[in-house]
């Protein structure tokens, strides 16, 4: 289940929809046509040099013309009209076409006769004479025309399914990947386990009662990151309470040089997040902001509702964006860490989600995750 | 003979607290002369005492544990043995690697006792032989820093130098550079005429740069090869570069000594 699910679209109604349709339509049958004109131009030259038609080349153009767009009306308007952007069945075209070519002959006449001025009977009886001759030449050029327009409409046709096959397989790899990125921020890492529970062996020895504790909190911390590996959502609450056990182990290895707060108003307890977001971020400012500090710092991770986003910040008092650059002796590079946290946020939300580090004063950094809040 | 010394550098308390236990069970004679929390204390720690022995952890604040170690070869005192380290980790795959490569003492966290005392026999018995001790560990240093995963990792090579000189940006041509010296924060560049600063560290700069040409024979400094006359080494065994078209010379730290070495 994929969060980005949750964005409202039943604003967009109808209309607005099918307004953009015969909008799409109509730019499409005006493409059509600009590739009609010059085949009717064609068309007037070949009647009057070919044919010998007894009329000039101007008046046997109007006439190609009239002919040629009543044609173009009635046939790729049907078309459009009846099949849209589809691809119509052959046997209704071929039909169509024979259907309309006299139709078109005779209607794009009567047009020309008109436009022209032309003395209507006599022209008319002209044409009537050649009917047989003409009809078929009307005929030929429009099943041309249409088997080119069909073909473009296979092209075309074949393309917007090849698109939507591309971006079909993107969404597939792309919830892969996020998957994967899940899975692989839900790691414990070898370092943090062997150094905690050297931790712990230490205290067993010094002070079990807080070894008995240090012992919990990395029980708990190990079984809320494996469920968090597996899961799709989880609450605020329960991100909140991974991070409090990851704190609590870390303040206990780190001693005085640790501090930390959480803050969860309980209206946001149960708000539900992708699982896995906040704590790398948490483990990104110990790791490279507290830990290489040698005074230590504080680490304050708040939660805040912002009209219809939920704010979620890591900030730290510690070494700073800019020291964080110098990879200190480490092979995980918090470019890769964040880079992760940026490639989920996109595979979830989209741009409806935000990332961004900024430094804190006087010190140290602030790690800012805004949300789209789902209902 | 003294007590032996040691240094214990261990950011978290409670592995420190228990290091220094274990060691003090398994080693009684051995004399715990400073516990610190991060490699720049423990830097200053060693220098002071002169200790025989230092524990270090590899990820310290201030200063990794491998910082700490490169920093004490170069600044270590001629007439004193340079102490025996012993790698103190959690878990560092890179590390461990590169200390099985060079035969370096390292203890794993959390520390067994029997693993413990393996290393205790060992220190033991290397520290018999006080001789050969300052040569290991020079080569032991280099291999370590040759092994380091920052130089494996080959980036784009710079081949201009973009750098501040007054209110102005100069473009170097990476050829022209001289040497590169590293200040507080800043390296700077010295060509034959000018000198700049870039914003960067040495350790950022290396892996941009071409290792057949450019040589880095300091903790604070790059050198291109080209550019070197002659090295000289003086009655103390100390190195020292003359360049082509600078007048200063340049001090080559013993960690850096293998690349004079004759063919």
């Amino acid at each position: 289940m994929n969060p980005s699910d949750t964005i409202d679209t039943r604003e967009v109604s109808a209309t607005p929809q099918r307004h953009g349709k015969v909008k799409a339509l109509l730019r499409r049958f005006l493409i059509d046509y600009a590739m009609v004109v010059p085949i009717n131009t064609v068309c007037a030259i070949f009647v009057t040099y070919v044919l010998h038609f007894h009329a000039s080349l101007w008046g046997n153009w109007v006439f190609s013309m009239c002919i040629g767009t009543t044609a173009m009306l009635l046939m790729d308007g049907a078309r459009l009209a009846l099949w849209g952007e589809d691809k119509p069945p052959l046997p209704a075209l071929i039909g169509n076409i024979v259907l309309g070519a006299p139709i078109a002959y005779f209607l794009g006449s009567l047009i020309a006769i008109e436009l022209l001025g032309l003395p209507t009977q006599q022209v008319l009886s002209n044409q009537i004479d050649h009917a047989t001759g003409m009809l078929i030449f009307v005929t030929t050029v429009c099943l041309f025309v249409s088997w080119l327009l069909w073909n473009r409409t296979e092209l075309s046709l074949l393309r917007a399914q090849a698109e939507a096959e591309k971006a079909k397989s993107a969404a597939v790899e792309r919830q892969a990947m996020q998957a994967q990125l899940q899975l692989l921020q839900a790691q414990i890492e070898p370092h943090m386990l062997f150094n905690t529970l050297a931790n712990l062996q230490g205290l067993i020895a010094i002070d079990p009662p807080r070894a008995q504790h240090m012992l919990d909190q990395l029980i708990h911390y190990m079984r809320a990151s494996l469920s968090s590996a597996r899961a799709d959502k989880t609450t605020l609450a329960h991100e909140f309470d991974l991070m409090r056990a990851y704190l609590e182990l870390m303040s206990v290895r780190m001693g005085a040089r640790l501090t930390y707060a959480l803050q969860l108003p309980p209206e946001l307890d149960r708000v539900t997040v992708p699982p896995m977001l906040l704590q790398p971020l948490l483990e990104n400012a110990i790791k490279h902001g507290l830990e290489s500090k040698i005074e230590g710092g504080h680490i304050d991770v708040t939660a805040t509702r912002q009209e219809n986003k939920l704010r979620l910040t890591v900030t730290d008092t510690g070494l700073g964006l800019e020291a964080t650059n110098h990879a200190h002796y480490g092979k995980h590079g918090t470019h890769v860490g964040l880079a992760n946290v940026r490639e989920r946020l996109l595979a979830l939300y989209g741009e409806q989600a935000e990332f961004k580090l900024h430094p804190n004063a006087p010190a140290g950094a602030i790690a800012e995750l805004i949300l789209p809040l789902s209902p | 003979m003294t007590h032996l010394r040691a240094i214990v550098a261990e950011d978290e308390p409670i592995l420190s607290y228990a290091l220094v236990q274990a060691l003090q069970r398994l080693w009684p004679e051995l004399q715990i002369c400073g516990v610190v929390d991060n490699g720049v204390a423990a830097v200053r720690e060693a220098l002071s005492q002169g200790p025989d022995i230092l524990f270090f952890d590899i990820k310290m604040p201030g200063k990794s544990g491998l910082e700490a170690a490169e920093e004490l070869a170069e600044d270590w005192p001629d007439d004193a043995p340079f102490p025996l380290i012993v790698f103190v980790t959690a878990y560092d795959q890179f590390a461990l690697q590169a200390f099985e490569h060079a035969a370096v003492d390292y203890v794993l966290k959390p520390i067994n006792d029997a693993r413990l005392s393996k290393t205790i026999e060992r220190l033991k018995l290397r520290l018999a032989s006080t001789q050969e001790r300052n040569d290991e560990l020079e080569t032991v240093i280099g291999k370590l820093r040759a092994l380091a995963p920052a130089a494996a990792l080959g980036s784009e090579k710079l081949t201009l130098i973009r750098a501040a000189s007054g209110n102005q940006i100069r473009l170097i041509p990476i050829e022209e550079v001289v040497y590169f010296e590293a200040t507080d924060k800043y390296v700077n560049v010295i060509t034959a005429e000018c000198q700049a600063l870039i914003r960067t560290s040495l350790k950022e700069l290396l892996p941009q740069l071409d290792h057949a040409q450019f040589w880095q024979i300091h903790r604070s400094t790059i050198v291109n090869s080209r550019q070197i006359q002659v090295a000289i080494r003086d009655e103390l065994g100390k190195l020292t570069v003359k360049l082509r078209d600078r007048t200063e010379t340049l001090q080559v730290s013993r960690v850096f000594a293998h690349l004079f070495k004759q063919m």
